[in-house]
């Protein structure tokens, strides 16, 4: 089923994402990719009468990060006078989901909690195998070496372990708790529920608590062993442990002033939290082990509507760590070059997108007509990009690393780009077969970077062919791809030139440098190309404008993406620096900076309520659309916002 | 369903408001005759309102026929309070009235097999599919049970003729229904179920959503938690869909399934 979290957690083994009334809608363990262990897991009360259950329309809610945390506070209310605070956190070390409920009752309760959870361990909803240890008080959940298991702080009192799917009903865990109590079964197996229950009873104003507690491991000795452990320790004195954790991470990241902003405290404030907010969501996309990052928590993991998101594309992981390595973060790049050593094909390409453990994963793109050519093109560019921000020794072995990878992946760019204008292949939105301006772009800052590394190399002969190719491919892609209207081409579809306006030819301005704004004419095309996206591709949305992917996208029904709006406000902040040094043009960049501002701007308005970026925004609710939270989204507003506190 | 009206008549539907006297419905019946309107097709309502009733009519009207007119006489008489007509262009007659309300909801009405090919779809593509029609069909029964008891007494004593009623009314088969309100014990025989009937043939009960409904129905109205399980389907070749009612056993464990105290 298709849920889109409201906000998202955990530490390097465990990834949770959430709704917005608590219930989970991920856990994933031990990578972010693989494996998937929840359908469903949320508390309800029985007051008595009837469950009440927590992501039900009868409780309002309101969520939020503990500020520079991934801690999560959700406050839900009842009309009955319930309310409930939740604290969602992982433990910084081990595996363990936190859930701190709090409950007040504004009447006298005699009622239960319950938590329940169906969970399909190792993404298998059959041969699971579940118990519950009365004496240890732990239930568990199993298949092959994922262990799941839940425990309370107090104990639980009462407990189901059910059949989920079955025709004897009444073993259902989710219809036992229907008369407020629960049958206490032991232990079963196939596709399975569970239930857990304590006696809820709080006098008119009172106040009480319970702690769940959500561990993973690989056996089961470690699991009862950490949650026992952790059972044991003061709750709060964790959750400070966690929140100084995340704080110190934190304190890592390069120091924004924003002067532009001058006295605009507020603006300044909103900036620095999305600064925030996005460092600590990349850092829960990526995996630590492998170097590599998902696009997006998945979702749709049945490829419903989309081709899946949790999985690792070049493209995404090349923004995302170079906007890391600006804003302090350099280990990500290492790591993540490394993977892509690994992964590297042997043809020097890379293949469309893969796990995070390097597997190549479901794809579409299985043939040279099929692959996306610009990925390669992004990772050498990237590499580059990296080995420039290195000194000494690191400089040295960075590039005895990576030099058989660039000579691969240059090749397979030349041999790709014989006429200048590259063979066909997918576009960058994996929808469109042909010839296209920005992978063009990509090829050309490739073969750049290439030859960067190459003369560093002292491999002067191959350097001097690739730039020189490069120029080629850069003459070529104007001439067959700049249109009298003053944009390019979004490229040649079908042999025929595909005059379509689409916001991804700023690649030609940033990341890919094609055309440089410190050029004249060149910088005259980059002033026509953004006109170009403002005029054909600007679509209203919360009181300012997004920017769509393409004229006619029809993708989840055609709404702006943040990744194109931010794709346009780091085109004109670039543009913007590059004006500054030149004496009369502050009316210049004092409009950019100001467009620019409110495109960062109106893509903070379309996030959650917690804050994070999605890939788009609703054109119609103007509330966040589709992959929550998207890498690439929260890597763009990391560009924007250090790009804006760079102008004077 | 749809008229025969000939070409030179459309069928002109009414939707009559009218005072729940002893000759309302013969008065609007005359009106129509005195005014040469040839009544297809129609139903009346007057379960919503004290005093106040609804008459939904299909008629054949010739194309000369000032509509407006004839309905503002219809208006004229004393014991009618609104009337709202229209030209059903294709000839369509509603046998139900729009939008269908049933056991207090929203209805739509469908074809059979309509729900048949649902079930047989997932059969075909979904595990444990029996078990999610009888979890479907649990819901169903005890949402049913539910609102009874919300509007009538309904206990162990009647609660097997509500059943039939139910089934009789909805079209999905006509029950004949044992059972022993002491043990809880009893067979539920289904004629003409409308699963069975459009599912034909099949190798094993097809059923399974009724199941549900009757364990649902039962356990809300008995307050006893109740397991129901088809064990003869005329989609198998059998006369009758046959259901056998029982108490649920204390818990399920796979030891009963395998000494076979569960089927």
């Amino acid at each position: 089923m298709i849920r889109q979290p409201n906000v998202v957690f955990g530490n390097s083994r465990l990834l949770v994402t959430m709704g917005g009334k608590g219930e989970l809608f991920g856990f994933f363990y031990p990578r972010r990719d693989y494996a998937q262990h929840v359908e469903d897991s949320l508390a309800c009360i029985y007051n008595g009468n009837k469950l009440l259950w927590l992501n039900s329309h009868e409780w309002y809610s309101t969520q939020e990060y503990i500020e520079d945390s991934n801690i999560v506070s959700t406050e839900l209310s009842h009309g009955s006078g319930i309310k409930i605070s939740i604290i969602d956190f992982v433990h910084p070390e081990v595996p363990i989901l936190i859930r701190k409920f709090k409950f007040h009752s504004k009447k006298q309760l005699r009622g239960k909690f319950f938590y329940y959870s169906n969970l399909n361990v190792g993404e298998m909803n059959k041969k699971n195998s579940c118990f519950c240890d009365s004496d240890e008080k732990l239930l568990v959940q199993y298949w092959q070496d994922y262990y799941i298991g839940l425990k309370g702080i107090p104990d639980f009192k009462e407990w189901q372990v059910g059949k989920s799917m079955d025709t004897i009903w009444w073993t259902n865990a989710k219809y036992d708790m229907e008369d407020g109590k629960l049958q206490n079964n032991k232990e079963d197996i196939g596709q399975l529920n569970n239930a857990l229950g304590w006696d809820l009873d709080i006098e008119a104003g009172g106040e009480t608590e319970i702690t769940v507690l959500i561990g993973a491991a690989q056996k089961r000795t470690r699991l009862y062993k950490s949650m026992r452990e952790l059972a044991n320790q003061p709750i709060d004195n964790v959750f400070e442990k966690t929140r100084d954790n995340w704080i110190m991470w934190l304190s890592k990241k390069n120091v924004l002033s924003l002067p532009v902003l001058g006295e605009h405290n507020v603006a300044k404030q909103e900036m620095f939290s999305a600064y925030n907010r996005s460092l600590l969501t990349l850092n829960l996309l990526n995996d630590e082990k492998h170097g590599s990052f998902i696009a997006a928590p998945e979702f749709d993991s049945n490829f419903e509507m989309c081709g899946g998101y949790g999985f690792c594309w070049n493209r995404d992981g090349v923004e995302v760590v170079l906007a890391l390595l600006d804003a302090g973060y350099p280990e990500y790049c290492d790591r993540f070059f490394k993977w892509c050593e690994k992964t590297q094909l042997s043809d020097g390409s890379w293949f469309q997108r893969y796990w995070l453990d390097g597997n190549t994963a479901p794809s579409w793109g299985n043939f040279d007509y099929s692959t996306q050519v610009d990925e390669t093109g992004a990772t050498l560019h990237a590499i580059d990009t990296y080995y420039r921000s290195l000194k000494g020794i690191t400089k040295v072995e960075f590039l005895e690393d990576m030099w058989a990878l660039v000579l691969r992946g240059a090749e397979y760019l030349m041999k790709r780009s014989r006429r200048g204008v590259h063979d066909s292949c997918i576009d960058l939105w994996e929808t469109y077969y042909g010839r296209f301006s920005y992978t063009n772009a990509s090829v050309y800052a490739g073969l750049v970077a290439a030859a960067h590394i190459a003369e560093k190399y002292d491999e002067s002969g191959l350097a001097d062919r690739w730039v020189k190719h490069a120029d080629f491919v850069k003459m070529k892609t104007i001439e067959k791809l700049w249109l009298n209207e003053g944009y390019f081409a979004k490229g040649i579809i079908n042999k025929k030139l595909d005059p379509t306006v689409d916001a991804s030819i700023l690649g030609m301005i940033v990341p890919f440098n094609m055309l440089s704004p410190n050029n004249r004419e060149e910088r005259a095309m980059i002033y026509s190309i953004i006109k170009n996206i403002e005029e054909k591709l600007r679509i209203k949305v919360n009181d300012h404008y997004g920017i769509l992917r393409y004229e006619g996208d029809n993708y989840i029904e055609g709404n702006p993406w943040i990744v194109t709006t931010l794709w346009l406000s780091k085109t004109m902040l670039s543009l913007a620096i590059a004006l500054q040094s030149e004496s009369g043009s502050e009316k210049q960049v004092r409009q950019l900076v100001i467009d620019a501002t409110d495109y960062i701007k109106w893509s903070l308005r379309g996030t959650t309520s917690t804050g994070l970026l999605s890939e788009q925004v609703d054109k119609f609710t103007g509330y966040p659309a589709w992959a929550i939270p998207l890498g690439w989204s929260c890597a763009l507003m990391l560009d924007n916002i250090r790009l804006l506190d760079k102008i004077r | 369903m749809f008229s025969t009206a000939d070409e030179t008549a459309n069928v002109i539907w009414f939707d009559i408001s009218y005072a729940d006297t002893i000759s309302s419905q013969a008065d609007i019946m005359r009106f129509f005759a005195d005014n040469n309107v040839n009544i297809r097709f129609g139903y009346l309502d007057n379960t919503g309102q004290a005093k106040k009733g609804k008459y939904i009519i299909f008629t054949q009207v010739n194309k000369n026929v000032d509509m407006e007119k004839l309905a503002a006489d219809l208006k004229g008489l004393d014991v009618v309070q609104d009337v709202e007509y229209g030209i059903s262009s294709n000839k369509m007659i509603q046998s139900v009235e729009f939008p269908l309300n049933l056991l207090g909801e929203r209805a739509v009405i469908a074809r059979a097999t309509t729900f048949v090919d649902i079930i047989r779809t997932l059969y075909e593509n979904v595990s444990q599919s029996d078990g999610l029609l009888m979890l479907s069909g649990l819901k169903g029964g005890i949402n049913a049970a539910r609102y009874f008891k919300g509007i009538t007494t309904i206990d162990e004593s009647n609660f097997k003729d509500v059943l039939k009623e139910l089934f009789m009314a909805t079209g999905w088969g006509i029950l004949d229904v044992e059972c022993d309100c002491e043990t809880m014990s009893g067979r539920i025989f289904v004629h003409e179920s409308f699963i069975a009937d459009n599912f034909k043939e099949s190798e094993r009960p097809v059923c399974g959503y009724m199941s549900g409904y009757f364990a649902g129905f039962i356990t809300e109205v008995v307050g006893k938690t109740m397991h129901v399980r088809e064990v003869r389907c005329k989609s198998m070749g059998h006369d009758v869909c046959e259901h056998i009612i029982s108490l649920a056993p204390e818990g399920a464990k796979l030891e009963h399934l395998l000494r076979g105290d569960i089927t």
